[in-house]
């Protein structure tokens, strides 16, 4: 858990961060919602345990209603744990306030004063705390600058666009200097195009004020390229922590497998510690530690997958399958191949070709041999 | 457009069969609404003109005075009845724009226990019968003050007291529903905002849920105000033999027979309750555009 | 719940690692439960005292006695005057209130919803000037609206007189059932065209443009896609139009006559005057407040909160 992504340029804090340096420490969270009459209480968070580091770019990634918004709201403090401890900066907050916790929040759709300016907007939250007249008029002009929103700061809310009112948001939040930024679902308003824009900006400014990011999203894509750490979260449990690449390459789960990208889930037997034999009979390469005789669920994901014909030449470090290919499209930038790999247990692999010159094309009906790295497919825990 | 149909095309055939019953339904549709303006505003209009209308005979036109108003403004029991109503209808509209908007911020902003009732006690002034209303408070008010008399000796009566109590207990209700309606289109994230951004309960309150229910609290306070002025029936019971309200007077007036007089209050009344509204609507409109 | 909950007296607490005692998110939800209460406690404690206990004692004297003076003895209970309810007079009176408010909402939804419909579909500045004369007479002091209209057709008012020209002549209008349902749509015609609105304001005119180009002919599509559509703010509207016309007072009084006396007119006689009898008046109140509860129920079920 303490891992951490170590592909970023940026300085991570040593991997030996003890819990008491998290920004943010979870242990044992329990949120219970009362149901209907008469019905049990709804679990909406079930016993989460999680640390975040300082200075990290932490997402928590899951489908609606899985919990991970409500993760954040007792983060923020506008819903109190059932159990458990919420700790920032080692400080208990599990039952503090909203507005005596050192965090400040991104809302989903901005929560801008519809009745103030840009400039009141921002200054909100330095009135509240007191601070002088004129540390108020120089902290909002440093971090109007910073969101690039100069010459706005007279605008109502409602005539801004979408893009500048999450500017408004996001400097409403960064300026008070919170030790943590907690960012519900900040994007999803917006375009595709500006979206995409914004995921960048905001990774780094993440980068360049060193605030933690705690950022709640539904959407795989953008928790990938943004974060350092990810959670995937349903059904109020955490599934899996780790770097993107962690997540992505090695998913623990058939739901983490699914929920992000595509994925081919193979079922296979156990032989021993390091070999299974999949439906159609042909083995493969395993991670150690599964008994024989136990049924197994492997993911690949369709680009870890080449195609060659299948009198091309056998490559024994690489793992392989045989059959034929059902259906060919186009994507563009890629060509996706259906393949039907067996006779009796038949089963459909999904294979993503690159489309650079030199690339092999097939057509429907051409038998072809399907080849991975061994180490590119995970053995599933469900 | 009626197109020529030199050519029969076809799709100006076609357009021409889907728009010309249209049209027809339009003509009447619009000379309904003009009927119904018509219908709305000429009693106004005819009211105001008689008033004007120097002739002790309401029906026959002799010629334009002020006399009725002059008469008016010269009677004491109305001008005392007019100072009666303007005072109910002040000190009961402030009270129950308090009490009702809290009431609204209770219900829309909290849970507990007990609540359903409380929002049918809020409910039932709305659609109860001003004449059940009456009925309840007179009993109410008779029986209450036998009680005192029996128990303190003093004895007390039914006046601007009593229509004040019982105009701000229905007030309390249309105020708390104006207010709830704006409250629930009111996104309760900008609290939460409030409160991530430091603001304590109050300050919340005061600098982002207050501001922005403003206009329902003032579209409140103007309802209760409204009702109040208008209210014949509940000051009719619970008033005393001494003073009543302007409308009461009225009432009692018209009851005994039409007289000239009566017009020119009756258009005091419309004029200062149009005016009212017209007043409120354009200042909330100048707030709109700053 | 969107409500912010805050825990009391929390702060004084030293911050210790580890779990938190359980229990205390309910203290922190009952707390804010008390809050709640506690704000809208004034507005409670009026209702009840000015609204629930005269309430009650209007339940407590339709079981008292009338004595031969007309003063109302509080004891010997009976039933007495609930089961004068059923005298003809009073089902005679009943009926007539009863077919009076329904008249009256029939031919409010008539006028209304043509009207609403052409209003809903002005381009909206338009809309904006129209709704706000609408507005105005609805605003507008209801005694003398109700008042204009006996000068309008007293027997020597221009709309007797225009008769009289054209050559109708004994028209008489005033203290007449007609001039009693007149009166009424009148005064609560806005309350008619007001949900009508709403609803279709609201309705998706794509809908009826689906309808059109799937062969419906414009009376079909109005029948099967707009009217269903637009039947929350029909109902709404009726009901809003029937409970003030079946409880109406006022405008039977000024507009109406000895034959046109409506339940309220009725209630009120029995508190006034030397042939007063406070027990049966408040029988008869507790009747009327079940009826009106009942159609205001049926309101709130329809989806007409908002209005």
């Amino acid at each position: 858990m303490t891992e951490l992504g170590t592909t970023t340029a940026r300085s991570a804090p040593s991997a030996a961060t003890a819990a008491d340096a998290s920004a943010v420490s979870l242990h044992g969270v329990t949120k219970r919602f009362p149901g209907g009459k008469g019905t049990q209480p709804v679990v909406a968070v079930d016993d989460i345990d999680l640390d975040i580091v300082d200075g990290e770019f932490f997402s928590l990634l899951g489908p609606s209603g899985c919990g991970k918004t409500t993760t954040l709201r007792m983060v923020a403090g506008f819903e109190y744990p059932s159990a458990g401890s919420i700790r920032i900066f080692g400080e208990e907050v599990g039952l503090k306030p909203p507005n005596r916790r050192p965090v400040n929040t991104v809302f989903q759709s901005y929560a801008l004063f519809p009745h103030m300016t840009v400039e009141q907007n921002i200054a909100f939250g330095l009135e509240m705390k007191d601070v002088s007249r004129k540390e108020i008029a120089q902290r909002v002009g440093e971090v109007i600058e910073l969101v690039q929103l100069q010459g706005r700061e007279k605008s109502k809310p409602r005539h801004l666009s979408g893009g500048q009112q999450q500017r408004v948001a996001l400097a409403r939040a960064l300026v008070n200097r919170p030790k943590v930024l907690l960012l519900d679902e900040p994007l999803g308003a917006l375009d595709l195009k500006l979206r995409q824009a914004m995921q960048v900006e905001l990774k780094q400014m993440q980068e360049h004020v060193g605030i933690t990011f705690v950022y709640v999203t539904h959407d795989q894509e953008e928790a990938l390229t943004m974060s350092d750490r990810i959670a995937v979260m349903d059904g109020g449990q955490l599934l899996q922590v780790g770097t993107p690449e962690e997540i992505y390459d090695h998913p623990r789960t058939r739901f983490v497998a699914d929920f992000i990208g595509e994925t081919n889930l193979l079922e296979a037997v156990v032989v021993d510690g390091t070999t299974a034999t999949l439906t159609d009979g042909t083995r493969v390469r395993v991670d150690n530690g599964q008994t024989s005789g136990t049924t197994v669920t492997l993911a690949i994901r369709p680009e870890k997958l080449g195609l060659r014909h299948i009198d091309s030449e056998r490559n024994a470090a690489l793992d392989a399958v045989t059959g034929r290919v059902e259906r060919v499209t186009f994507l563009g930038n890629a060509i996706a191949y259906e393949v039907r790999v067996g006779q009796a247990q038949a089963f459909d692999l999904e294979v993503r070709q690159g489309n650079a010159p030199g690339i092999e094309h097939f057509a429907v009906g051409d038998e072809v041999r399907v080849r991975w790295v061994p180490s590119s497919a995970s053995v599933l825990e469900d | 457009m009626s197109l020529v149909d030199t050519t029969g095309a076809g799709p100006s055939l076609a357009e021409d069969s889907v728009a010309r019953p249209r049209r027809t339904v339009d003509r009447i549709l619009a000379g309904n609404a003009w009927l119904v303006f018509a219908f709305l505003y000429l009693p106004i209009l005819v009211l105001i003109a008689l008033s004007f209308n120097d002739n002790t005979r309401v029906g026959v036109w002799t010629e334009f005075s002020f006399r009725w108003y002059g008469e008016m403004f010269g009677h004491t029991r109305i001008m005392s009845a007019l100072r009666t109503s303007i005072l109910v209808a002040l000190m009961s509209t402030a009270v129950s724009t308090v009490l009702g908007t809290a009431a609204a911020l209770s219900m829309e902003r909290f849970r507990y226990r007990g609540q359903r009732a409380f929002d049918g006690l809020l409910y039932l002034p709305v659609i109860i019968p001003d004449i059940t209303m009456a009925v309840m408070l007179l009993l109410f008010f008779v029986q209450a003050f036998d009680i005192v008399l029996l128990v303190t000796g003093v004895g007390l009566s039914r006046g601007v007291g009593t229509i004040t109590l019982a105009h701000i207990a229905f007030n309390i209700s249309f105020v708390a529903l104006v207010v709830r309606a704006r409250l629930a289109g009111l996104d309760s994230r900008l609290e939460e905002a409030a409160a991530d951004l430091y603001a304590s309960r109050w300050q919340a309150f005061r600098r982002v849920t207050l501001p922005l229910i403003a206009p329902g609290v003032a579209g409140g306070a103007l309802l209760a105000l409204t009702l109040s002025l208008d209210d014949v029936v509940i000051a009719e019971f619970v008033s005393g033999a001494g003073t009543t309200t302007l409308p009461v007077y009225v009432f009692g007036a018209v009851r005994r027979g039409v007289s000239p007089l009566i017009n020119a209050v009756s258009v005091l009344m419309l004029v200062g309750s149009i005016l009212l509204v017209v007043g409120a609507l354009a200042i909330s409109r100048r707030r709109v555009e700053t | 719940m969107s409500t912010i909950v805050t825990p009391p007296d929390l702060d004084e607490q030293p911050a210790r690692p580890g779990r938190l005692p359980p229990g205390l998110e309910v203290k922190a939800e009952k707390a804010a439960s008390r809050r709640g209460l506690f704000i809208g406690l004034p507005a409670y404690v009026y209702l009840i005292l000015f609204f629930a206990l005269p309430l009650a004692i209007v339940v407590v004297y339709s079981f008292a006695t009338r004595s031969v003076t007309g003063l109302t003895v509080l004891g010997d209970w009976n039933l007495r005057s609930y089961g004068r309810l059923t005298d003809p007079l009073v089902l005679r009176i009943a009926w007539r209130s009863t077919w009076i408010a329904t008249f009256t909402t029939v031919v409010s939804l008539v006028v209304a919803y043509p009207f609403a419909y052409y209003l809903a579909t002005r381009p909206p500045k338009v809309r904006a000037i129209l709704l706000v004369l609408v507005m105005i007479p609805f605003w507008s002091n209801f005694l003398a609206r109700t008042f204009a209209w006996r000068l309008l057709l007293s027997s020597d008012g221009p709309f007797v007189r225009l008769m009289e020209f054209v050559g109708y002549t004994d028209l008489r209008l005033l203290f007449t059932p007609t001039a009693v349902v007149l009166g009424l749509v009148y005064g609560y015609l806005p309350f008619m065209i007001l949900p009508l609105y709403a609803s279709i304001e609201r309705l998706d005119h794509s809908l009826v443009e689906a309808a059109r180009d799937l062969y419906a002919s414009g009376w079909e599509a109005f029948r099967k896609v707009t009217w269903p559509l637009t039947l929350p703010g029909v109902i709404a509207g009726s009901i809003l139009v029937f409970i003030p016309s079946f409880g109406a007072y006022v405008t039977p009084e000024i507009l109406g006559g000895t034959g046109t006396t409506m339940l309220g007119n009725y209630i009120g006689r029995q508190f006034v005057g030397t042939a007063s009898d406070w027990p049966f008046g408040s029988a008869l109140s507790v009747a009327i407040l079940f009826v009106m509860t009942i159609a205001a129920m049926a309101y709130f079920r329809s989806g007409g909160k908002n209005l």
